[in-house]
Protein backbone atom coordinates (compact mmCIF):
# COMPACT_ATOMS: atom_id res chain seq x y z
CA UNK A 1 0.00 0.00 0.00
CA UNK A 2 1.75 3.42 -1.10
CA UNK A 3 1.42 5.68 2.14
CA UNK A 4 2.96 8.68 0.67
CA UNK A 5 0.86 11.66 1.04
CA UNK A 6 0.03 13.23 -2.37
CA UNK A 7 -0.77 16.88 -1.37
CA UNK A 8 -4.47 17.55 -2.66
CA UNK A 9 -4.15 21.05 -5.08
CA UNK A 10 -7.63 23.20 -5.99
CA UNK A 11 -7.91 22.15 -9.16
CA UNK A 12 -11.49 23.25 -9.86
CA UNK A 13 -11.03 27.14 -10.27
CA UNK A 14 -8.18 25.98 -12.99
CA UNK A 15 -10.48 23.81 -14.29
CA UNK A 16 -12.69 26.61 -15.13
CA UNK A 17 -9.88 28.82 -16.10
CA UNK A 18 -8.42 26.15 -18.82
CA UNK A 19 -11.46 25.20 -20.26
CA UNK A 20 -12.98 29.41 -20.38
CA UNK A 21 -9.18 29.90 -22.19
CA UNK A 22 -10.15 27.23 -24.99
CA UNK A 23 -13.55 28.76 -25.40
CA UNK A 24 -12.06 32.31 -26.15
CA UNK A 25 -9.67 30.39 -28.40
CA UNK A 26 -11.89 29.96 -30.22
CA UNK A 27 -13.92 32.46 -30.52
CA UNK A 28 -11.05 34.96 -30.67
CA UNK A 29 -9.79 32.89 -33.65
CA UNK A 30 -13.14 33.57 -35.13
CA UNK A 31 -13.23 37.38 -34.34
CA UNK A 32 -9.58 37.88 -36.14
CA UNK A 33 -10.49 35.42 -39.45
CA UNK A 34 -14.07 37.23 -39.69
CA UNK A 35 -11.86 40.84 -39.40
CA UNK A 36 -9.02 39.40 -41.81
CA UNK A 37 -11.92 38.34 -44.49
CA UNK A 38 -13.78 41.56 -44.23
CA UNK A 39 -9.65 43.29 -45.20
CA UNK A 40 -10.18 40.69 -48.54
CA UNK A 41 -13.83 41.76 -49.07
CA UNK A 42 -15.30 44.34 -47.46
CA UNK A 43 -18.47 43.33 -47.95
CA UNK A 44 -18.55 41.56 -45.20
CA UNK A 45 -19.02 44.45 -42.72
CA UNK A 46 -22.95 44.60 -43.48
CA UNK A 47 -22.65 47.83 -42.95
CA UNK A 48 -23.41 47.19 -39.09
CA UNK A 49 -21.37 49.46 -36.99
CA UNK A 50 -20.90 47.20 -34.29
CA UNK A 51 -19.15 44.92 -36.54
CA UNK A 52 -17.28 47.03 -38.73
CA UNK A 53 -13.33 46.35 -39.16
CA UNK A 54 -12.31 49.12 -36.97
CA UNK A 55 -14.21 47.59 -33.91
CA UNK A 56 -14.00 44.18 -34.50
CA UNK A 57 -10.21 44.19 -35.00
CA UNK A 58 -10.14 45.41 -31.40
CA UNK A 59 -12.30 42.84 -30.57
CA UNK A 60 -10.55 40.46 -32.15
CA UNK A 61 -7.30 41.83 -29.79
CA UNK A 62 -8.39 42.06 -26.97
CA UNK A 63 -10.18 38.59 -27.10
CA UNK A 64 -7.05 36.62 -27.99
CA UNK A 65 -4.94 38.73 -25.58
CA UNK A 66 -6.75 39.45 -22.50
CA UNK A 67 -9.10 36.64 -22.76
CA UNK A 68 -6.99 33.81 -24.06
CA UNK A 69 -3.78 34.76 -22.67
CA UNK A 70 -5.19 36.15 -19.73
CA UNK A 71 -7.06 33.10 -18.50
CA UNK A 72 -4.60 30.60 -19.55
CA UNK A 73 -2.06 32.52 -17.87
CA UNK A 74 -3.84 32.63 -15.01
CA UNK A 75 -4.56 28.59 -15.25
CA UNK A 76 -1.18 27.75 -15.53
CA UNK A 77 -0.03 30.27 -12.99
CA UNK A 78 -2.86 28.52 -10.64
CA UNK A 79 -1.84 25.29 -11.58
CA UNK A 80 2.63 25.58 -11.21
CA UNK A 81 2.44 27.40 -8.56
CA UNK A 82 0.55 24.63 -6.33
CA UNK A 83 2.78 22.14 -7.54
CA UNK A 84 6.17 24.05 -7.44
CA UNK A 85 5.61 25.03 -3.75
CA UNK A 86 3.53 21.99 -2.79
CA UNK A 87 0.73 23.93 -1.72
CA UNK A 88 -2.72 24.54 -2.16
CA UNK A 89 -3.56 28.09 -3.32
CA UNK A 90 -3.43 30.78 -0.66
CA UNK A 91 -7.13 31.24 -1.35
CA UNK A 92 -9.26 29.30 -3.53
CA UNK A 93 -12.06 31.28 -3.16
CA UNK A 94 -10.34 34.63 -4.01
CA UNK A 95 -9.11 32.90 -7.50
CA UNK A 96 -12.65 31.74 -8.52
CA UNK A 97 -13.63 35.69 -7.80
CA UNK A 98 -10.42 36.65 -10.01
CA UNK A 99 -11.58 34.19 -12.70
CA UNK A 100 -15.00 35.11 -12.72
CA UNK A 101 -14.40 39.12 -12.60
CA UNK A 102 -11.90 38.65 -15.07
CA UNK A 103 -14.35 37.03 -17.41
CA UNK A 104 -17.39 39.57 -16.86
CA UNK A 105 -14.77 41.98 -17.22
CA UNK A 106 -13.30 40.72 -20.96
CA UNK A 107 -16.88 40.13 -22.33
CA UNK A 108 -18.04 43.29 -20.94
CA UNK A 109 -14.67 44.82 -22.85
CA UNK A 110 -15.68 43.24 -26.04
CA UNK A 111 -19.58 44.24 -25.71
CA UNK A 112 -18.10 48.07 -24.98
CA UNK A 113 -15.47 48.04 -27.47
CA UNK A 114 -18.53 46.53 -30.29
CA UNK A 115 -20.76 49.65 -29.06
CA UNK A 116 -17.99 52.08 -29.66
CA UNK A 117 -16.72 52.78 -26.59
CA UNK A 118 -13.04 53.15 -26.34
CA UNK A 119 -10.05 54.73 -25.20
CA UNK A 120 -8.20 54.67 -28.85
CA UNK A 121 -5.30 53.36 -26.80
CA UNK A 122 -4.18 50.04 -28.38
CA UNK A 123 -3.97 47.30 -26.27
CA UNK A 124 -5.46 49.56 -23.39
CA UNK A 125 -9.22 50.28 -25.22
CA UNK A 126 -10.99 49.69 -21.81
CA UNK A 127 -13.01 53.28 -20.72
CA UNK A 128 -11.88 53.69 -17.59
CA UNK A 129 -14.48 51.68 -15.22
CA UNK A 130 -13.36 48.64 -17.13
CA UNK A 131 -10.13 49.93 -16.53
CA UNK A 132 -10.30 49.71 -13.04
CA UNK A 133 -11.97 46.84 -12.84
CA UNK A 134 -9.58 44.57 -14.29
CA UNK A 135 -6.45 46.16 -12.48
CA UNK A 136 -8.54 45.37 -9.37
CA UNK A 137 -9.06 41.94 -10.69
CA UNK A 138 -5.17 41.84 -11.55
CA UNK A 139 -3.90 42.83 -8.14
CA UNK A 140 -6.39 39.92 -6.58
CA UNK A 141 -4.41 37.17 -9.23
CA UNK A 142 -0.81 38.68 -8.11
CA UNK A 143 -1.93 38.94 -4.40
CA UNK A 144 -3.34 35.40 -3.97
CA UNK A 145 0.09 34.20 -6.68
CA UNK A 146 2.78 35.89 -4.28
CA UNK A 147 0.85 34.44 -0.65
CA UNK A 148 1.04 31.08 -1.85
CA UNK A 149 4.29 31.45 -2.53
CA UNK A 150 4.89 32.89 0.48
CA UNK A 151 2.49 29.93 2.73
CA UNK A 152 4.99 27.35 1.36
CA UNK A 153 6.80 25.04 3.85
CA UNK A 154 10.19 26.81 3.38
CA UNK A 155 12.24 23.88 4.09
CA UNK A 156 10.50 21.15 2.15
CA UNK A 157 10.15 23.96 -1.00
CA UNK A 158 13.33 26.49 -0.11
CA UNK A 159 14.21 27.71 -3.63
CA UNK A 160 11.26 28.96 -5.45
CA UNK A 161 11.24 27.34 -9.19
CA UNK A 162 12.17 29.72 -12.22
CA UNK A 163 8.46 29.55 -13.72
CA UNK A 164 7.12 31.75 -10.97
CA UNK A 165 9.81 34.57 -11.17
CA UNK A 166 9.08 34.87 -14.65
CA UNK A 167 5.02 34.84 -13.65
CA UNK A 168 5.77 37.53 -10.76
CA UNK A 169 7.63 39.69 -12.72
CA UNK A 170 4.70 39.68 -15.91
CA UNK A 171 2.55 40.67 -12.88
CA UNK A 172 4.22 43.35 -11.13
CA UNK A 173 5.25 44.40 -14.34
CA UNK A 174 1.93 44.15 -15.59
CA UNK A 175 0.39 46.17 -13.20
CA UNK A 176 2.60 49.39 -13.49
CA UNK A 177 2.33 49.55 -17.21
CA UNK A 178 -1.32 48.85 -17.20
CA UNK A 179 -2.36 51.67 -14.38
CA UNK A 180 0.19 54.46 -15.62
CA UNK A 181 -0.45 53.96 -19.09
CA UNK A 182 -4.27 54.52 -18.06
CA UNK A 183 -4.45 57.30 -16.24
CA UNK A 184 -6.85 59.73 -17.52
CA UNK A 185 -9.43 61.79 -16.34
CA UNK A 186 -12.79 61.01 -16.49
CA UNK A 187 -15.91 62.82 -18.06
CA UNK A 188 -18.68 60.91 -18.25
CA UNK A 189 -18.94 57.26 -17.36
CA UNK A 190 -17.77 55.83 -20.79
CA UNK A 191 -15.41 59.04 -21.69
CA UNK A 192 -11.97 59.47 -20.67
CA UNK A 193 -8.92 61.43 -21.63
CA UNK A 194 -5.99 60.64 -21.13
CA UNK A 195 -3.29 62.52 -18.14
CA UNK A 196 -0.44 62.41 -20.94
CA UNK A 197 -0.49 64.63 -24.42
CA UNK A 198 0.92 64.45 -27.64
CA UNK A 199 4.28 62.84 -27.76
CA UNK A 200 4.53 61.75 -24.05
CA UNK A 201 1.19 60.52 -24.73
CA UNK A 202 2.99 58.54 -27.35
CA UNK A 203 5.71 57.39 -25.46
CA UNK A 204 3.75 56.46 -22.27
CA UNK A 205 1.61 54.42 -24.58
CA UNK A 206 4.61 51.99 -26.40
CA UNK A 207 6.05 51.95 -23.02
CA UNK A 208 2.57 49.97 -22.69
CA UNK A 209 2.05 49.22 -25.77
CA UNK A 210 5.47 46.78 -26.40
CA UNK A 211 5.82 45.83 -22.72
CA UNK A 212 1.91 44.25 -22.97
CA UNK A 213 4.48 42.05 -25.54
CA UNK A 214 7.53 41.75 -23.51
CA UNK A 215 5.80 40.67 -19.91
CA UNK A 216 2.62 39.55 -20.73
CA UNK A 217 3.10 37.86 -23.99
CA UNK A 218 6.30 36.61 -23.54
CA UNK A 219 7.71 36.80 -19.90
CA UNK A 220 4.05 35.04 -18.47
CA UNK A 221 4.47 32.77 -21.13
CA UNK A 222 8.01 31.63 -20.88
CA UNK A 223 6.95 30.61 -17.37
CA UNK A 224 4.74 28.11 -19.07
CA UNK A 225 7.34 26.93 -21.16
CA UNK A 226 10.08 26.74 -18.18
CA UNK A 227 7.32 24.35 -16.19
CA UNK A 228 5.55 22.76 -19.23
CA UNK A 229 8.47 21.43 -21.81
CA UNK A 230 10.31 19.85 -18.84
CA UNK A 231 6.96 18.30 -18.01
CA UNK A 232 5.92 17.14 -21.12
CA UNK A 233 9.42 16.25 -21.95
CA UNK A 234 9.98 14.06 -18.78
CA UNK A 235 13.43 15.72 -18.76
CA UNK A 236 15.00 18.72 -16.87
CA UNK A 237 15.11 22.02 -18.41
CA UNK A 238 18.38 21.82 -20.13
CA UNK A 239 20.31 25.05 -18.11
CA UNK A 240 18.40 26.04 -14.64
CA UNK A 241 21.58 28.75 -14.40
CA UNK A 242 20.52 29.84 -18.58
CA UNK A 243 16.85 30.38 -17.16
CA UNK A 244 17.88 32.42 -14.42
CA UNK A 245 20.21 34.94 -16.61
CA UNK A 246 17.16 34.90 -19.39
CA UNK A 247 14.95 35.80 -16.37
CA UNK A 248 16.91 38.73 -15.65
CA UNK A 249 17.99 39.48 -18.89
CA UNK A 250 14.74 39.86 -19.67
CA UNK A 251 13.67 41.96 -16.77
CA UNK A 252 16.19 44.38 -17.01
CA UNK A 253 15.91 44.73 -20.49
CA UNK A 254 12.10 44.69 -21.70
CA UNK A 255 11.52 47.62 -20.51
CA UNK A 256 13.69 50.08 -22.84
CA UNK A 257 12.31 49.20 -26.28
CA UNK A 258 8.86 50.72 -26.33
CA UNK A 259 10.97 53.91 -28.34
CA UNK A 260 11.65 51.43 -31.32
CA UNK A 261 7.57 51.96 -32.08
CA UNK A 262 7.85 55.30 -32.70
CA UNK A 263 11.40 55.96 -34.64
CA UNK A 264 10.51 58.91 -37.50
CA UNK A 265 8.46 60.17 -35.19
CA UNK A 266 8.40 63.76 -33.01
CA UNK A 267 9.95 61.37 -30.35
CA UNK A 268 13.68 62.79 -29.74
CA UNK A 269 15.90 60.78 -32.48
CA UNK A 270 18.67 59.16 -29.40
CA UNK A 271 15.53 57.65 -27.56
CA UNK A 272 14.37 55.54 -30.97
CA UNK A 273 18.00 54.43 -31.02
CA UNK A 274 18.53 53.32 -27.62
CA UNK A 275 15.17 51.01 -28.27
CA UNK A 276 16.79 49.79 -31.22
CA UNK A 277 20.04 49.33 -29.64
CA UNK A 278 18.36 47.48 -26.58
CA UNK A 279 15.56 45.59 -29.15
CA UNK A 280 19.14 44.03 -31.01
CA UNK A 281 20.40 42.98 -27.40
CA UNK A 282 17.75 41.36 -26.23
CA UNK A 283 18.26 38.87 -29.22
CA UNK A 284 20.77 37.28 -26.73
CA UNK A 285 18.69 36.14 -23.47
CA UNK A 286 15.60 35.31 -26.12
CA UNK A 287 17.42 32.87 -28.27
CA UNK A 288 19.56 31.44 -24.85
CA UNK A 289 15.72 31.26 -23.47
CA UNK A 290 15.07 29.53 -26.62
CA UNK A 291 17.51 26.96 -26.84
CA UNK A 292 17.64 26.61 -23.40
CA UNK A 293 14.06 24.85 -24.15
CA UNK A 294 15.05 23.46 -27.32
CA UNK A 295 17.98 21.26 -25.80
CA UNK A 296 15.82 20.02 -23.15
CA UNK A 297 14.90 17.55 -25.67
CA UNK A 298 18.24 16.54 -26.26
CA UNK A 299 19.62 12.99 -26.82
CA UNK A 300 15.52 12.67 -26.82
CA UNK A 301 13.78 13.81 -30.06
CA UNK A 302 12.35 11.18 -31.25
CA UNK A 303 10.02 11.76 -29.13
CA UNK A 304 8.61 14.66 -31.38
CA UNK A 305 7.61 12.04 -33.56
CA UNK A 306 5.27 10.28 -31.08
CA UNK A 307 4.11 13.41 -28.64
CA UNK A 308 1.92 15.74 -30.20
CA UNK A 309 1.65 17.88 -27.29
CA UNK A 310 5.62 17.95 -27.36
CA UNK A 311 5.62 19.61 -30.84
CA UNK A 312 3.05 21.72 -30.00
CA UNK A 313 6.02 23.33 -27.60
CA UNK A 314 9.04 23.04 -29.47
CA UNK A 315 7.57 24.60 -32.31
CA UNK A 316 6.95 27.66 -30.06
CA UNK A 317 10.15 27.84 -29.15
CA UNK A 318 10.86 27.83 -32.74
CA UNK A 319 8.73 30.48 -33.61
CA UNK A 320 9.66 32.41 -30.34
CA UNK A 321 13.40 32.29 -31.57
CA UNK A 322 12.43 33.26 -34.90
CA UNK A 323 9.98 36.81 -34.08
CA UNK A 324 12.61 38.07 -30.89
CA UNK A 325 15.26 37.78 -34.14
CA UNK A 326 12.53 39.75 -36.44
CA UNK A 327 11.54 42.02 -34.06
CA UNK A 328 14.82 43.73 -33.20
CA UNK A 329 15.82 43.65 -37.16
CA UNK A 330 12.87 45.61 -37.72
CA UNK A 331 13.32 47.96 -34.70
CA UNK A 332 16.73 49.35 -36.73
CA UNK A 333 16.25 52.53 -38.12
CA UNK A 334 16.89 51.48 -41.92
CA UNK A 335 14.99 48.07 -41.77
CA UNK A 336 12.11 50.19 -40.09
CA UNK A 337 12.02 53.14 -42.48
CA UNK A 338 10.45 50.25 -45.21
CA UNK A 339 8.18 48.01 -42.25
CA UNK A 340 6.58 50.50 -40.37
CA UNK A 341 2.91 50.93 -40.57
CA UNK A 342 2.90 48.24 -43.41
CA UNK A 343 1.52 44.92 -42.80
CA UNK A 344 5.33 43.18 -42.26
CA UNK A 345 4.45 44.44 -38.79
CA UNK A 346 0.77 42.42 -38.67
CA UNK A 347 2.81 39.76 -39.87
CA UNK A 348 5.61 39.73 -37.25
CA UNK A 349 3.00 40.26 -34.29
CA UNK A 350 1.03 36.88 -35.45
CA UNK A 351 4.03 34.60 -36.10
CA UNK A 352 5.00 35.68 -32.04
CA UNK A 353 1.45 35.58 -31.16
CA UNK A 354 0.21 32.66 -33.34
CA UNK A 355 3.68 30.64 -33.65
CA UNK A 356 4.69 31.54 -29.93
CA UNK A 357 1.96 32.46 -27.56
CA UNK A 358 -0.83 30.45 -28.94
CA UNK A 359 0.98 27.64 -29.74
CA UNK A 360 3.24 26.85 -26.24
CA UNK A 361 -0.59 27.71 -24.72
CA UNK A 362 -1.89 25.32 -26.32
CA UNK A 363 0.40 22.89 -25.46
CA UNK A 364 0.24 23.33 -21.84
CA UNK A 365 -3.56 23.25 -21.98
CA UNK A 366 -3.14 20.05 -23.55
CA UNK A 367 -1.29 19.10 -20.68
CA UNK A 368 -3.04 20.46 -17.89
CA UNK A 369 -6.59 18.44 -19.48
CA UNK A 370 -4.85 15.60 -18.85
CA UNK A 371 -3.51 15.59 -15.86
CA UNK A 372 -6.39 17.51 -13.98
CA UNK A 373 -9.16 15.21 -15.39
CA UNK A 374 -6.65 12.38 -14.73
CA UNK A 375 -6.94 11.12 -18.51
CA UNK A 376 -5.59 10.20 -21.40
CA UNK A 377 -7.25 12.75 -24.20
CA UNK A 378 -10.08 11.57 -26.43
CA UNK A 379 -7.90 11.22 -29.84
CA UNK A 380 -4.45 11.56 -30.14
CA UNK A 381 -5.01 12.19 -33.92
CA UNK A 382 -7.01 15.10 -33.59
CA UNK A 383 -4.08 16.66 -31.55
CA UNK A 384 -1.97 15.82 -34.52
CA UNK A 385 -4.78 17.40 -37.18
CA UNK A 386 -4.90 20.11 -34.62
CA UNK A 387 -1.28 20.78 -34.80
CA UNK A 388 -0.98 20.81 -38.71
CA UNK A 389 -3.65 23.13 -39.13
CA UNK A 390 -2.30 25.85 -36.73
CA UNK A 391 1.62 25.18 -38.01
CA UNK A 392 0.18 25.51 -41.62
CA UNK A 393 -2.33 28.10 -40.60
CA UNK A 394 0.54 30.15 -39.10
CA UNK A 395 3.13 29.81 -41.76
CA UNK A 396 -0.03 30.82 -44.52
CA UNK A 397 -0.87 34.14 -42.25
CA UNK A 398 2.89 35.34 -41.98
CA UNK A 399 3.83 34.33 -45.29
CA UNK A 400 0.84 36.21 -46.75
CA UNK A 401 1.78 39.38 -44.74
CA UNK A 402 5.52 39.41 -44.83
CA UNK A 403 5.33 39.72 -48.91
CA UNK A 404 2.40 42.09 -48.37
CA UNK A 405 4.44 44.10 -46.28
CA UNK A 406 7.44 44.47 -47.81
CA UNK A 407 5.78 45.07 -50.89
CA UNK A 408 3.20 47.95 -49.33
CA UNK A 409 6.19 49.22 -48.48
CA UNK A 410 8.67 49.05 -51.55
CA UNK A 411 5.09 50.85 -53.57
CA UNK A 412 4.65 53.45 -51.02
CA UNK A 413 8.63 54.89 -51.25
CA UNK A 414 8.83 54.90 -55.39
CA UNK A 415 9.30 57.48 -56.68
CA UNK A 416 9.09 58.01 -60.77
CA UNK A 417 11.74 59.99 -62.44
CA UNK A 418 10.13 63.38 -61.87
CA UNK A 419 10.23 62.88 -58.06
CA UNK A 420 6.46 62.31 -57.83
CA UNK A 421 5.11 59.21 -56.23
CA UNK A 422 4.70 56.33 -58.64
CA UNK A 423 1.37 54.56 -56.92
CA UNK A 424 -1.48 55.90 -55.65
CA UNK A 425 -2.32 54.65 -51.82
CA UNK A 426 -5.41 53.11 -53.55
CA UNK A 427 -3.15 51.05 -56.05
CA UNK A 428 -1.38 49.89 -53.11
CA UNK A 429 -4.62 48.18 -51.03
CA UNK A 430 -5.35 46.70 -54.76
CA UNK A 431 -2.19 45.36 -54.88
CA UNK A 432 -2.46 43.66 -51.21
CA UNK A 433 -6.11 41.85 -51.80
CA UNK A 434 -4.40 38.01 -52.83
CA UNK A 435 -2.14 38.35 -49.84
CA UNK A 436 -5.63 39.32 -47.53
CA UNK A 437 -7.26 36.49 -48.78
CA UNK A 438 -4.48 34.40 -48.74
CA UNK A 439 -3.86 35.49 -45.10
CA UNK A 440 -7.82 34.91 -44.44
CA UNK A 441 -7.43 31.47 -45.73
CA UNK A 442 -4.30 30.77 -42.54
CA UNK A 443 -6.73 32.54 -40.03
CA UNK A 444 -9.85 30.31 -40.81
CA UNK A 445 -6.84 27.11 -40.73
CA UNK A 446 -6.14 27.83 -37.33
CA UNK A 447 -9.38 29.27 -36.40
CA UNK A 448 -10.43 25.62 -37.30
CA UNK A 449 -7.46 23.90 -35.01
CA UNK A 450 -8.74 25.83 -32.51
CA UNK A 451 -12.05 24.48 -32.62
CA UNK A 452 -10.98 21.06 -33.37
CA UNK A 453 -9.04 21.63 -30.18
CA UNK A 454 -12.44 22.32 -28.32
CA UNK A 455 -14.48 19.58 -29.20
CA UNK A 456 -11.95 17.36 -28.29
CA UNK A 457 -11.20 18.77 -25.13
CA UNK A 458 -14.75 18.29 -24.56
CA UNK A 459 -15.06 15.17 -25.71
CA UNK A 460 -12.35 14.20 -23.03
CA UNK A 461 -13.78 16.15 -19.93
CA UNK A 462 -16.92 14.00 -21.23
CA UNK A 463 -15.48 10.51 -21.03
CA UNK A 464 -13.23 11.08 -17.78
CA UNK A 465 -16.82 12.57 -16.36
CA UNK A 466 -18.57 9.32 -17.45
CA UNK A 467 -15.71 7.29 -16.39
CA UNK A 468 -15.86 8.84 -13.02
CA UNK A 469 -19.36 8.55 -12.43
CA UNK A 470 -19.60 4.61 -13.02
CA UNK A 471 -19.50 2.63 -10.01
CA UNK A 472 -16.51 0.27 -8.93
CA UNK A 473 -16.42 -2.84 -10.04
CA UNK A 474 -15.81 -5.34 -7.02
CA UNK A 475 -12.26 -6.60 -7.23
CA UNK A 476 -11.37 -9.67 -6.13
CA UNK B 1 37.62 67.73 -31.90
CA UNK B 2 37.76 65.19 -33.70
CA UNK B 3 34.90 63.09 -35.21
CA UNK B 4 34.86 60.23 -32.65
CA UNK B 5 35.10 62.95 -29.89
CA UNK B 6 32.14 65.14 -31.02
CA UNK B 7 29.88 62.02 -31.06
CA UNK B 8 30.73 61.24 -27.55
CA UNK B 9 30.72 64.90 -26.61
CA UNK B 10 27.88 65.88 -23.94
CA UNK B 11 27.36 69.47 -22.77
CA UNK B 12 26.98 68.00 -18.73
CA UNK B 13 25.54 71.72 -18.12
CA UNK B 14 22.59 71.19 -20.17
CA UNK B 15 21.14 67.68 -18.52
CA UNK B 16 17.70 68.42 -16.71
CA UNK B 17 16.81 66.83 -13.69
CA UNK B 18 14.90 64.28 -15.55
CA UNK B 19 17.83 63.53 -17.64
CA UNK B 20 19.68 63.12 -14.59
CA UNK B 21 17.40 60.88 -13.25
CA UNK B 22 17.35 59.00 -16.09
CA UNK B 23 20.91 58.64 -16.84
CA UNK B 24 21.69 57.39 -12.87
CA UNK B 25 18.61 55.06 -13.23
CA UNK B 26 20.10 53.42 -16.37
CA UNK B 27 23.79 53.33 -14.99
CA UNK B 28 22.24 51.41 -11.66
CA UNK B 29 20.36 49.53 -14.03
CA UNK B 30 23.41 47.86 -15.69
CA UNK B 31 25.16 48.09 -12.53
CA UNK B 32 22.14 45.77 -11.14
CA UNK B 33 22.34 43.45 -14.29
CA UNK B 34 26.05 43.16 -14.14
CA UNK B 35 25.90 41.95 -10.31
CA UNK B 36 23.28 39.57 -10.78
CA UNK B 37 24.39 37.86 -13.54
CA UNK B 38 27.91 37.44 -12.07
CA UNK B 39 25.74 35.74 -8.92
CA UNK B 40 23.76 33.19 -11.14
CA UNK B 41 27.28 32.06 -12.95
CA UNK B 42 29.80 31.81 -10.14
CA UNK B 43 31.22 28.17 -10.38
CA UNK B 44 30.43 27.66 -6.56
CA UNK B 45 26.74 28.14 -7.22
CA UNK B 46 26.60 26.10 -10.08
CA UNK B 47 25.61 22.69 -8.07
CA UNK B 48 23.27 24.03 -6.03
CA UNK B 49 21.20 25.92 -9.45
CA UNK B 50 21.56 22.82 -11.31
CA UNK B 51 19.46 20.58 -8.56
CA UNK B 52 16.54 22.85 -8.57
CA UNK B 53 15.74 22.10 -12.08
CA UNK B 54 14.88 18.10 -11.69
CA UNK B 55 12.49 19.02 -8.64
CA UNK B 56 9.31 19.93 -10.76
CA UNK B 57 9.63 16.46 -12.35
CA UNK B 58 8.25 14.14 -9.37
CA UNK B 59 6.16 17.58 -8.11
CA UNK B 60 2.83 15.54 -8.88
Amino acid sequence: MDTTAKPQYDNGVVKYLTVGAIVFLVLGTFLGTFAASQLAWPALNFDIAEITFARLRVMHTNTVIFAFGGMTLMATAFYTVQRTNGVKLWSNSMAWWTAILFTIGLLATVVTISLGMTTGKEYHEQEWPLAIAIAVVWTMYTFNFVMTIASRNKETHSHVYVSNWFFLGMMIAITYLYVVNGLAIPVSLFRSYSLFAGVQDAMIQWWWGHNAVGFFLTAGFLAIMYYFVPKQAQRPIYSYRLSVIHFWALMFGYVWLGAHHLQYTALPDWTGSLGAVISLAMIIPSWGGALNGMLTLSGAWDRLRTDYILRFLIISLAFYAMSTFEGPVMAAKTVNALSHYTDWTVGHVHSGALGWVAMVSIGALYHMVMKLWNTEMYSMQLINFHFWLATIGTVFYIVAMWVSGIMQGLMWRAYDEYGTLAYTFAESVAAMHPYYAMRAFGGLLFFTGAAVMLYNVVMTIRMANARASKPVEATA
Amino acid sequence: MSRMEHYFSTDWSALTTQDWAGLIITVLVFIGMLITFALALRPSKRKELEEQKHKILEDD
